[in-house]
């Protein structure tokens, strides 16, 4: 356990390393979301109240496309270069590679979350800091992340890659889109988290269940 | 494998007999409805297209864990088979739904729990069938096809969950006290006979699928073999 744990640290630890000497990714994903934002700013003028009310959706979706971005990157460097058997090799049980992997993709999901919204406050003029908000992106985060991560483990490996990964991924993430959005919207109106416990459940149920089969499936995908 | 299968053929028969059979029921047998008249005799080809769509995608689920479990080309076979016959039927049931909903709902469409969950499920396996194009290896298209039809198969009851939450205007026909259409006796009896009758007839499209997949590869493998004879002769003459 505590030898798994280390592992999984070594492993996220390089991809983060990794990311965060060329930033190639990072920089990407933020000019991506804040040009996404500003689409949005001029494909709905709206008036500021029904611009309140669209703000957890844009910022969702601005998230999930940019969050593609990253997620196509997340095996590209192992892929490209070989490196797939020597991590095999290396790790006592392949599932810690998609621990890792998942981690790392979490992190920077978080990461782009954290940009996004302080931007989009500025940008609309809309006070966005509430602890609920947060813990609804949270769990989006962890269940894109964790759909995600298979999924790019296998287009990776695919001719048309880069292509196939939002055809992919999302008809799967369709759930925890409608209860991000939804919940989101709900608490920045003003409504309390107990009341839209119906869609946290939900977010909950989705990530434990496809956590828990990706981990399944995972060496299937990595294994030749 | 290959030879003829007499089983297969009966069925085959009795099935386009069925066919015919429940098409007469449905427009013979199967009385109007009081408020909807014509239009929902639509309604026994519509469910029992719904009711092959999902039939099919589970088919591919079970066909997927069965083939990361034995590694038998046969169960790939069957779960893309299923695919392809499942995205059919569901395009059935989304148009004849939105034939039945124009004049009854004043809508092609609505954002109804089964619509979107069926429309979702029809573009998870488009995406299936893209992933497998994209794969020249046959045995690693067999196991990332496994793959997406369960981790696909599994979001289904999800996305349909998440779409319930919100309200909805179609006629629940099982599992609730109050049903919104008015059904009799001849009309349950004809929808029955209608779900048997596309239950079976895609029973047997799909074993007719399967033997197809199955010789195609016996070919190629027999196509391979030639070539090679040929070559390896050519090189030590």
């Amino acid at each position: 356990m505590k030898n798994s744990l280390k592992t999984i640290r070594v492993l996220v630890w390089k991809d983060l390393v990794q990311e965060w000497r060329s930033k190639d990714m990072l920089t990407a994903m933020f000019s991506f979301a804040v040009l996404s934002l500003f689409i949005f700013n001029y494909a709905m003028e709206l008036d500021p109240a029904s611009r309140a009310d669209l703000a957890a959706g844009i910022i969702w979706v601005v998230i999930v496309f940019a969050g593609t971005l990253g997620l196509n990157r997340s095996f590209t460097a192992e892929q490209d270069q070989g490196a797939f058997d020597a991590l095999m090799m290396a790790v006592p049980d392949l599932s810690l590679i998609y621990f890792a992997k998942f981690i790392t993709n979490f992190l920077v999901m978080v990461f782009l979350t954290l940009l996004v919204i302080p931007i989009y406050s500025l940008l609309y003029n809309q006070a966005l800091f509430a602890p609920a908000l947060g813990l609804v992106l949270l769990l989006g985060a962890w269940g894109y992340s964790a759909a995600g991560t298979l999924i790019a483990s296998m287009t990776v490996q695919t001719r048309m890659r880069d292509l196939l990964l939002p055809i992919l991924l999302f008809p799967l993430l369709m759930p925890v889109n409608m209860a991000v959005v939804k919940a989101a919207s709900a608490v920045l109106a003003g409504v309390a988290l107990a009341d839209v416990s119906g869609w946290l459940n939900l977010l909950v149920v989705y990530n434990v269940i496809m956590t828990t089969i990706s981990i399944m499936v995972f060496a299937y995908v990595i294994q030749e | 494998m290959l030879s003829k299968n007499k089983l297969l053929d009966i069925l085959t028969i009795l099935t386009v007999v069925l066919f015919f059979g429940v098409f007469a029921m449905v427009l013979f047998y199967a009385p109007i409805e009081v408020n909807m008249g014509l239009v929902q005799k639509v309604f026994y080809f519509h469910m029992a297209s719904a009711w092959i769509g999902m039939l099919a995608f589970l088919v591919a689920a079970v066909a997927g864990v069965l083939y990361l479990v034995r590694r038998n080309p046969r169960s790939d076979y069957l779960g893309a088979s299923s695919v392809e016959i499942g995205l059919v039927f569901t395009a059935v049931a989304n148009f004849s739904g939105m034939i039945w909903a124009k004049p009854i709902w004043n809508t092609w469409w609505t954002w109804d729990p089964r619509l979107t969950t069926m429309t979702i499920m029809a573009f998870t396996y488009i995406a299936y069938l893209l992933l497998r194009r994209a794969m020249d290896d046959p045995a690693r298209r067999a196991q990332f096809g496994a793959i997406y039809a369960i981790v696909g198969f599994a979001t289904v009851p999800l996305t349909f969950f998440s779409s319930r939450l919100m309200r909805t205007i179609h006629p629940t026909i099982f599992g609730s006290g109050e049903t919104d259409m008015a059904m009799n006796a001849p009309m349950y009896q004809t929808m029955a006979a209608a779900v048997v009758m596309f239950t079976l007839l895609f029973a047997v499209i799909l074993w007719h699928r399967v033997r197809l997949m199955a010789a195609r590869q016996h070919l190629a493998g027999l196509q391979a073999a030639r070539d090679e004879a040929f070559d390896g002769g050519g090189q030590h003459a």
